[in-house]
């Protein structure tokens, strides 16, 4: 019963290779995903390199050639080696003071968000800390916040106008303290907002590994009898060290990309510097958009190293018993205490200014607390339904009659949909894909084009973006926002797939594979049925990070078009009261989704990979 | 029928060869074992022959159909291999019932032919011209009925296996695998998981049901009980090359190499080191245990010039097929262990006058008259037997002695070498010269 095989030519071979290869549809997804993913992360990239060499309005007639006819090293020149005083002098305010104030605000909210993080984790996780459950959900409350939610409250409460000019803060107006320009803006303020919103990522992460740490292995030391702190330096640091190695990157890239708190809070940054030269000197605000590139690829290639290497643990061994925690003592009340005024002004503060501030009749009046409130707070913001003038409104309806902010909501949740739909169904396939071919360097590839824009800052990727669009004439539609959401948040899915498929044995597919069960049965019956919850999150982190994301949408649209643009918007009109309330109802919002969802399916956003960018 | 033939199978991750220039041919209806320690190839061998796993070059047929061909580029999927494969984990999907987990990979058949007899059996019948058509809800009822009948199951059909034991969940993966009907099972160590007890009801369940179902059933272990007395062939490999493929009892007695000898066999078999000549009469004079002459009569007529002439040719064609570097691990003849209380070093490299005598415990027969005298190391009772450790100068023999003795450690006992069962290997290459009678002078 041998079958005679004649000798097939090398193209009929060939041929069979191929469709054998193809006809795995992990293999074929993974081929057709490489390709859109190099399109979308390269192709925007590459426009900003272009962007550098080309001539612009503005230096058209320095230079003598018309726009976008030559290409010139003239915008790098003038950067790097300017000829002229004047010229040194624009090269130090345009690119060495914000390139050395982000390299510093990235490093101190680094150091910042892992002491006050890290700390918090192994509180949680290895001590008697009092009222834990409650402090670890409050805790994440500045990571599930818009990120400029807090730099606001800063100004709010510490700005005066003998210092800060314009309205006083609450510290001003009521106590009558008047806290020195330091305080109130520049390095000191954003580096500490930034630490505070990124905290959550260390606890997050830190955390995690504290959570899944075998208790043996620090027992194994006391058995041994080796002091305390001794076994914390030598055992437990070493093995959380990957853990704060990644907060590291993500809180570097992520406050390199940071626009809203350093914009809020005036320091000038390689972000707010382009912002600002955009418009004037393209070319040249193109470079600096090359440099956060060029930290972004420089942090992947270190989080390829670190991750790859022989000191990536296993800390999750299986058997771990109960760990015995540590006695703070009286401490446990002190710190608890300590950490729950400090969560009070990071979570709940934020949210009752916010709500205040929309009853104030000017911003920063806040005469109410020692003349009672009758006369002192109004409604106005809210409820006038027609155009008016005076009263300080600038002729907008109140908020809530007010289309343009609710036809902005509506954008805004146009988008977060879309985005979450695509990122999370193509994260998903990749974090499929490349568990399934694990070896192979193709889906090496693939994931790290999906994982590149993580670590890309925010605000680059949307300067690739911005160009991109233009380029191909969608720039202000929702079509270009959702693009530029989809590929910034898939990492998000495609992270949180990979992980919990890498957990899910490739037999329990293979079992199903052996029986001729078609793949999309195989998807739908077994696979995500038992990943459902992280499936879940890999939709749900997309969803919420896209509703308050500003940074990487403010050069792609109008500013009418979503809603945190538009809350940019008004916050520069003066319009105080806008916005904080259209803050308040992103608020809102996000924690009422995150509670839903969490209690619909499980999944929470400090589930995944606590990952946020902007 | 089902016939599988595996012509020049390699696979190779880089470097690394996991399986190396693999023939081998299971016949229909065998009960082929896949032997050999953790990280020899076999899971991969397995593996690839369902289809899980793509070899780097070589030509598998099942029934005679090539299903994967490096020369000619086929490589036919694992699902339309029509095999059945029970993974060591059980691999049994969790969000589905015991029930579901059976009748899922049912749902699926579409043929023409088909039909299922009223005890719930799959007739294939492809040639009878019909419409392809799927199972009815009653006939995957009946099919679920009789598999989770042969493995006794009934009582959990609506349970989710995480409700199940691990010995429940086995029965369960074995019922799916069963259930479409395979012509050949592939069995990857599935008992591995299951504590000693259970393991052996199991075996012997495993044994009737290849009877029972008349398949074809490649099976993958790494204890070699379990290989022996399942198989009707073995399949012994190491580091991805094949070490030896034949009827259980021929690997016992007649190991082809030290390796093989080592391998099979608990208790193991005792080495001993051993040198000297052929004499004219075709039986070789030893010297072993340091001080004891010793005369090997081998039961095959054998010459240890042209034996050794052989050798050297078989070898270097072995030699001719490896490719350069990159496996040089695997041309060094096995170390196999000689036991001794204090362990000394044996540098010197073997020449064409040392052996290596092989003889298994049950050969090593205690009695008052025996010729060599030891001491009692350690002896452990189980009641049926008793191993019984014997100290010679610096060398350890063990030996099996039926019945429940009680030896005290340190006593003097004597024994000698019995039956014709010892074996004979060159120190050279490994390899075994004969197997034979050795009597001590």
């Amino acid at each position: 019963m041998t079958a005679v095989i004649n000798a097939p030519s090398p193209w009929k071979r060939r041929l069979n290779k191929i469709t054998t290869y193809l006809s795995k549809p992990q293999n074929a997804i993974l081929l057709a995903l490489g390709i859109v993913l190099t399109v979308t992360t390269i192709w925007p990239a590459f426009s900003i390199v272009r962007d550098t060499v080309t001539i612009h309005k503005g230096t058209v007639d320095t230079r003598g050639a018309a726009e976008g006819q030559v290409y010139t090293t003239f915008n790098w020149t003038d950067m790097f080696a300017p000829s002229t005083n004047t010229a040194k002098k624009l090269a130090t305010i345009n690119l060495w003071t914000p390139l050395l104030n982000s390299v510093l605000l990235s490093i101190f909210a680094c150091i910042g968000s892992i002491a006050y993080g890290g700390f918090f984790a192994y509180l949680v996780t290895r001590t008697n800390l009092k009222f834990k459950k409650y402090l670890s959900s409050i805790f994440i409350f500045p990571y599930i916040m818009p990120q400029w939610t807090l730099a606001v409250i800063w100004r709010n409460l510490f700005n005066s106008n003998a210092i800060t000019k314009g309205a006083d803060g609450l510290f001003a107006s009521v106590l009558g303290v008047r806290m020195p320009l330091w305080w109130c803006q520049g390095m000191f303020p954003s580096a500490v907002v930034l630490a505070l919103h990124y905290a959550p990522f260390a606890y997050i992460l830190i955390g995690g590994i504290f959570r899944n740490m075998d208790a043996n292995l620090e027992e194994a030391a006391t058995i041994l009898n080796t002091p305390r702190w001794k076994t914390f330096l030598r055992v437990t640091l070493p093995l959380v060290k990957p853990a704060i190695l990644s907060t590291i990157l993500l809180v570097f890239s992520s406050a390199m990309g940071s626009y809203p708190i350093p914009h809020y809070l005036k320091l000038s940054t390689l972000s707010t510097k382009y912002v600002e030269l955009n418009v004037q000197r393209t070319g040249e605000a193109s470079i600096l958009a090359v440099i956060m590139m060029m930290f972004g690829i420089g942090i992947l290639l270190v989080n390829q190293r670190t991750t790859s290497g022989r000191k990536n643990f296993t800390t999750v061994t299986g058997k771990s018993g109960q760990s015995t925690l540590v006695n703070l003592g009286i401490g446990k009340y002190i710190l608890s205490g300590l950490y729950i005024i400090t969560t009070l002004f990071t979570g709940i503060v934020p949210i009752i200014l916010f709500a205040v501030e929309t009853f104030l009749p000017n911003p920063g009046d806040y005469s109410f607390l020692t003349s009672g409130i009758s006369g002192h707070m109004t409604t106005k913001w809210w409820v006038t339904a027609e155009n008016v003038s005076e009263n300080g409104m600038y002729g907008q309806k109140g908020m809530l009659f007010n289309e343009t902010i609710w036809n902005a909501f509506g954008g805004t949740l146009l988008v977060a949909v879309c985005c979450a739909l695509v990122a999370g169904t193509i994260g998903t396939l990749v974090g499929y894909c490349v568990s399934k071919n694990r070896r192979s360097k193709w889906a090496a590839y693939v994931n790290n084009m999906a994982f590149l824009p993580y670590l890309m800052p925010a605000l680059a990727v949307g300067v690739a973006f911005a160009k991109f669009g233009s380029s191909v004439g969608i720039y202000n539609t929702f079509l270009l926002l959702i693009l530029a959401g989809t590929v910034k948040y898939i990492p998000f899915a495609s992270r949180s797939a990979l992980n919990s498929m890498m957990q899910l044995s490739g037999e329990i597919e293979e079992a199903a594979i052996i029986q001729d069960i078609p793949w999309w049965k195989r998807m739908t019956r077994i696979i995500i049925p038992i990943q459902k919850s992280s499936i879940i999150s890999g939709y749900l982190l997309p969803f919420m990070t896209c509703l308050r994301e500003l940074t990487l949408f403010m050069l792609l649209c109008s500013q009418a078009k979503i809603i945190t643009t538009l809350l940019d918007y008004f916050d520069e009109m003066g319009l105080y009261a806008f916005s904080s309330g259209i803050n308040l109802i992103l608020i809102i919002v996000i924690l009422l989704f995150n509670a839903l969802v969490n209690k619909l399916t499980g999944a929470s956003i400090d589930s995944g990979i606590g990952g946020d960018s902007k | 029928m089902s016939r599988i033939e595996l012509t020049h199978i390699t696979k190779r991750w880089g470097g690394f060869y996991a399986v190396d220039d693999l023939d081998l041919v299971i016949e229909d209806n065998a009960f082929v074992t896949l032997l050999g320690p953790s990280g020899c190839g076999k899971t991969t061998t397995l593996r690839m022959i369902a289809g899980l796993e793509t070899p780097t070059t070589g030509r598998i047929t099942i029934d005679g159909v090539p299903v994967f061909d490096s020369d000619a580029g086929i490589n036919v999927p694992a699902n339309k291999r029509r095999v059945g494969f029970l993974f060591q984990n059980y691999a049994l999907w969790p969000n589905m019932t015991v029930f579901q987990n059976i009748a899922f990979g049912l749902g699926n058949i579409k043929e023409s032919g088909l039909s299922v007899t009223p005890e719930g059996e799959i007739v294939r019948n492809p040639d009878d011209g019909g419409a392809p058509r799927k199972l009815t809800k009653e006939e995957i009822k009946r099919i679920v009925d009789r598999v989770s009948a042969i493995v006794k199951i009934q009582p959990f059909m609506d349970r989710y296996p995480g409700e199940l034991s691990g010995g429940q969940q086995q029965r369960v993966a074995i019922a799916r695998t069963l259930a479409p009907g395979p012509k050949v099972l592939f069995m990857d160590e599935p008992l591995s998981n299951l504590d000693a007890k259970l393991r052996l009801e199991m075996r012997s369940e495993l044994q009737r049901l290849h009877l029972t179902t008349g398949s074809t059933f490649v099976y993958v272990t790494h204890d070699q009980m379990e290989a022996m007395t399942l198989a009707t062939r073995i399949c012994l490999i190491s580091n991805g090359v094949l070490q030896q493929y034949d009827a259980p009892l021929t690997v016992y007695n007649r190991p082809n190499n030290t390796f093989v000898a080592d391998f099979v066999g608990n208790p193991a078999i005792n080495f001993m080191n051993a040198r000297g000549n052929q004499q004219a009469d075709g039986s070789f004079a030893l010297k072993l245990l340091d001080k004891y002459e010793a005369v090997f009569t081998p039961s095959e007529s054998v010459k240890a010039d042209e034996w050794y002439a052989n050798a050297e040719k078989e070898i270097a064609a072995f030699e001719a097929k490896i490719r350069p570097a990159e496996k040089t691990n695997k041309d060094v003849p096995f170390n196999y262990p000689v036991h001794m209380v204090t362990d000394i070093a044996d540098d010197r490299k073997p020449d064409k006058e040392d052996w290596a005598l092989g003889v298994r415990p049950e050969f090593v027969h205690v009695c008052d008259d025996g010729p060599v005298e030891g001491e009692v190391f350690s002896a452990m009772p189980t009641g049926m037997e008793t191993t019984v450790r014997i100290k010679v100068g610096n060398y350890l023999l063990t030996s099996v002695v039926f019945g429940g003795v009680t030896y005290r450690i340190g006593e003097k006992i004597r024994f000698r070498f019995s039956g014709n069962g010892a074996t004979l290997f060159s120190r050279v290459n490994g390899r075994l010269v004969s197997t034979g009678q050795v009597e001590i002078k």
